[in-house]
């Protein structure tokens, strides 16, 4: 479940913390094994994960459900991260998303028939600036209209 | 302990510096509300119930995590603090359902007593609530999870006192929710006291689910029979039915918990197989009598079979270690009054010439102080849970601990080396080790140890105990049916005596010490129990025994009982189709909480406990049947009014000691050997009638686990049958050995 590749990797993280603070790769480790298995976790991706540092399943549970970057439920080829935080949502993020859910045929949380998209609401990326926003991949797109949204969902392949 | 002075409410109180706040308003009675909060428990802070006002502190501060400074002026109910604690009521009841008509802990719950206090009577909250979707934790904890307030005391007891971290705080913010990982169910064998430290009514008792109200109930101080701690609990009634177990505090014995053991066995207490009416076997059939018919046809069978033919020594007297002291006490004193000392507990001791002997000198609350313990043949985690409870507290606070097993277990704390060695070996490896004890305190070494090895195992095992100042030995139960019991025993004495360490012996549990208090041992020209069942005995009395789960000799015992001239009278609690069998008298008597008595734990404590209910229909508490049966024989010495007196009478007495071997073999033989174990539910009648500890993964605990190289010599496989129990291959077990941990009947066993 986990490569030798990624334990490899995840070897050199746990290096970083004191002896028998191992769990602290947790993180990092939960990235790796995500990325390794269709860029999502399951319980037992989880467990490994948690085996693999000698800690209770559990306590890797908590960290994998508190944070946004990992995945629970399958994921398109590009996850786009539509912001609805306060700039965004007073900028019009809502009638935005609901445009973008509208257009792919899905509500968020899902995936695209085609396996291509799902869109997932996140919390602010401190893009304030350019609201309202998301980000596919590690790339910003600011300033979002209807009419900007389609040019981009439009290219992703 | 007055080492400052503080102000609390304009009262100046003396506490210690760095003491938690809340621990000293706590002392002095003033009430401070909290949910998160449990003095056993670590500080988290997160439910900011008990903000008090700190003079000087421009925000209200939580009164659990605010350490004391000399000269603090705190205010625990003036606008300031009073205003906090309603706000943060305010904020903790927007999501919790306010179902408490429907909730098991109404009328005992600190959210509702806490809200009666600080909360409005009107909700400011119009918005939808959370709604948690509950998950099945197993046989004993009932969850309703959208009531849960997130105050993680379920978690930390898993993080900290049970070992294992169970429960867990997943997801955020409003989407929170304290859950298991994987749903396998709840497996930690003091589960239980999550029930008792969740404030709300989020996990509540599953047996107990929909039954009362607590306010129905009468609690009644009781005394749990089930290991040599003999936890201290509240037996809650209702209509002369014990209803529900809780803990009660008792610091220097099982401080706040107790094992689920202790805590769901009450359920057996209604099983459809207890006994319930005297019956007496006329040409074969059972007939149900009355209490004077059955007595009467007792004591005339005792006096064909015994007394009439002046053979009193032709009479025994077996029970089981779940007794009471003073039934103990009384059935010993009957036998010796009419001149047999064929008495005995040790049922379960396959060779009595070299059983066990060893003294226990440490108390319970002294092991958390010990620096460093040897365990040796013992998974204590679940045999002794509240000692194995002890031991981890000690380990977390730097004490190691080395183990010395036949198969490798799971500890709940981190060992400093697990020794997995074969039964046949144990004696020769402590030989080893009391030789570099001897060794290192320069003292010669005996004869008998020339020829034994000292290995680099049994050299850091001797150097751990020699160094610490404070180390304890722990003999377990796996030893008891060791072909070389006694000298390991003697072996583990004299590693004691040279590397200064004290001895705690979990070799026998339940309340086998309160049997050897009352001198419930053979005398000088007895027999014990293994004599007794090939001597060819006339009659026996039988105190709660049930052959095929506690001898030891099973296939003998009921074939000794059956005899046709033998005349048994049987005292149990419940029915059993092998005790019908052989016996010609069956005596229904009271089981747990239905009599009273005395427990005496490992430190020789007496713990005594009035009856919580009656026993059901016309069973009776055994002292009193002892005592008439005492009376119907016109022996002297009877006249008891109550079970208290016989208690003072055994105290005031010179217990007697059962004669021991002394010698020490440390030879080496290679055979395959069984170590045989109930499980850890199946220890006595009660449990084993108790439904949902019986549903529990550990109560289907039945297997005979080997490593592949001895089930090859055995010629089994995989899931067959050896002596009766599924065969599980597993290399966690030493070689030569099989374990057994078995939930039934020892039919088979040699």
């Amino acid at each position: 479940m986990i490569s030798n590749k990624a334990k490899k990797q995840i070897d050199a993280w746990v290096v970083k913390y004191p002896e028998g603070h191992q769990s602290s790769a947790v993180m990092e480790a939960l990235k790796l094994v995500q990325a390794e298995n269709d860029n999502r976790l399951t319980p037992d991706t989880i467990q490994a994960v948690a085996d693999y540092l000698d800690m209770p399943g559990i306590a890797a549970a908590e960290v994998a459900t508190f944070y946004e970057n990992y995945n629970h439920k399958p994921v398109g080829k590009h996850t786009i991260r539509f912001c609805h935080n306060i700039s965004c949502m007073l900028n019009g993020s809502d009638e935005l998303i609901t445009y973008l859910e509208n257009k792919l045929g899905v509500k968020t949380g899902e995936v695209t028939k085609d396996g291509l998209i799902n869109v997932k609401k996140v919390e602010c990326l401190g893009a304030c600036v350019g609201a309202p926003m998301f980000q596919i991949g590690d790339q910003y797109y600011e300033n979002l209209t209807a009419d900007k949204i389609d040019e981009i969902v439009d290219g992703l392949k | 302990m007055a080492d400052i002075e503080i102000e609390i409410d304009g009262n100046i109180v003396n506490a210690k510096a760095g003491e938690m706040l809340i621990a000293v308003t706590d002392r002095e009675g003033i009430s401070v509300p909290r949910f998160c909060y449990h003095k056993k428990l670590s500080i988290a802070a997160n439910c900011r119930m008990c903000l008090v006002d700190v003079e000087g502190a421009p925000k209200p501060q939580p009164a659990c995590s605010t350490p004391i400074a000399d000269g603090m002026k705190i205010h625990t109910q003036n606008e300031k603090a009073k205003a906090s604690q309603k706000a943060v009521m305010e904020f903790l009841l927007i999501n919790h359902p306010l179902d408490c008509p429907i909730c098991d802990q109404g009328g005992e719950c600190e959210l509702q007593d806490v809200a009666m206090d600080y909360g409005s009577d009107v909700s400011r909250f119009t918005e939808g609530k959370r709604i948690v979707v509950d998950s099945d934790i197993g046989a004993l904890i009932q969850t309703d999870m959208t009531r849960c307030i997130h105050c993680t005391r379920c978690v930390r007891f898993g993080v900290e006192i049970a070992g294992i971290m169970e429960m867990g705080g997943t997801g955020r913010g409003e989407d929170m929710k304290i859950e298991p990982f994987l749903s396998e169910g709840i497996q930690s064998e003091l589960s239980g006291n999550m029930i008792d430290v969740c404030p709300v009514g989020a996990l509540t008792s599953k047996p107990f689910r929909y039954e009362l109200r607590s306010w129905q109930m009468n609690a009644v101080s009781n005394i749990a029979r089930h290991d040599l701690v003999g936890s201290n609990i509240y037996t809650q009634t209702y209509k002369g039915k014990v209803k529900r177990i809780v803990a009660k505090d008792n610091d220097s014995v099982n401080e706040t918990w107790i094992s689920d053991r202790d805590r769901f066995s009450y359920e057996g207490l209604s099983h459809v197989n207890r006994l319930l009416t005297p019956q007496i076997k006329v040409e074969g059939t059972w007939k149900e009598v009355e209490w004077n018919v059955a007595l009467d046809f007792a004591i005339r069978g005792l006096a064909n079979n015994v007394f009439n033919t002046h053979q009193s020594d032709k009479l025994g007297a077996l029970a089981s270690n779940t007794a009471t002291l003073e039934e103990f006490y009384l059935l010993q004193k009957i036998l010796r009054e009419v001149g047999s000392e064929n008495i005995d507990h040790r049922l379960n001791v396959k060779d009595l010439d070299h059983a066990i002997s060893l003294e226990s000198n440490i108390k319970l609350a002294g092991l958390e102080g010990i620096d460093h313990a040897l365990v040796i043949g013992s998974n204590l985690r679940l045999e002794q849970p509240m000692i194995s409870h002890r031991l981890r507290k000690a380990n977390l606070s730097g004490a190691s601990i080395d183990v010395i097993n036949a198969m490798a277990f799971d500890f709940n704390y981190r060992l400093n080396s697990e020794n997995i060695i074969s039964p046949s070996q144990t004696a020769a490896t402590l030989a080893g080790v009391l030789k570099s004890v001897l060794q290192n305190t320069n003292i010669e070494v005996p004869d008998y140890l020339a020829q034994i090895e000292v290995s680099d195992i049994t050299t850091q095992l001797a150097e751990k105990l020699s160094q610490s100042d404070n180390s304890v030995i722990v003999l377990g139960e796996h030893i008891i049916n060791n072909p070389q019991a006694s000298s390991i025993a003697n072996l583990v004495g004299e590693i004691a005596q040279y590397s200064n360490s004290t001895t705690l012996n979990v070799s026998a549990t339940a309340n086998s010490m309160a049997a050897n208090m009352a001198g419930f041992v053979p005398g000088k020209d007895g027999l014990d129990v293994n004599a007794m069942l090939t001597a060819d005995l006339k009659a026996y009395i039988l105190l709660d025994v049930y052959p095929q789960y506690d001898f030891h000799h099973s296939i003998q015992a009921v074939e000794a009982l059956s005899n046709d001239d033998t005349f048994v009278i049987s005292l149990n609690s419940f029915k059993d189709d092998i005790v019908s069998e052989y016996s010609d008298v069956l005596l229904p008597i009271a089981s747990f909480y239905e009599t009273s008595g005395s427990h005496v734990n490992i430190e020789g404590k007496i713990q005594s406990f009035a009856a919580a209910v009656n026993a059901p229909s016309d069973a009776k508490p055994a002292w009193k049947v002892l005592k008439v049966l005492a009376d119907l024989l016109e022996l002297p010495g009877f006249h008891y009014a109550d079970s208290a007196q016989v208690t003072s009478e055994v105290m005031h007495q010179s217990h007697k000691q059962h004669t021991h071997d002394e010698s020490i073999d440390v030879k080496v033989k290679r055979d395959v050997n069984i170590i045989w174990q109930k499980s850890p539910y199946a220890v006595d009648v009660l449990s084993r009638h108790a439904a949902s500890l019986q549903a529990t993964k550990i109560g289907q605990i039945n297997s005979a686990s080997m490593n592949k190289a001895t089930a090859k010599k055995l010629e089994v496989a995989q899931n067959d049958e050896y002596l009766g129990v599924p065969v599980d291959i597993n290399e966690a077990v030493s070689n030569n050995c099989v374990f057994v941990n078995a939930n039934h009947s020892t039919e088979a066993q040699s």
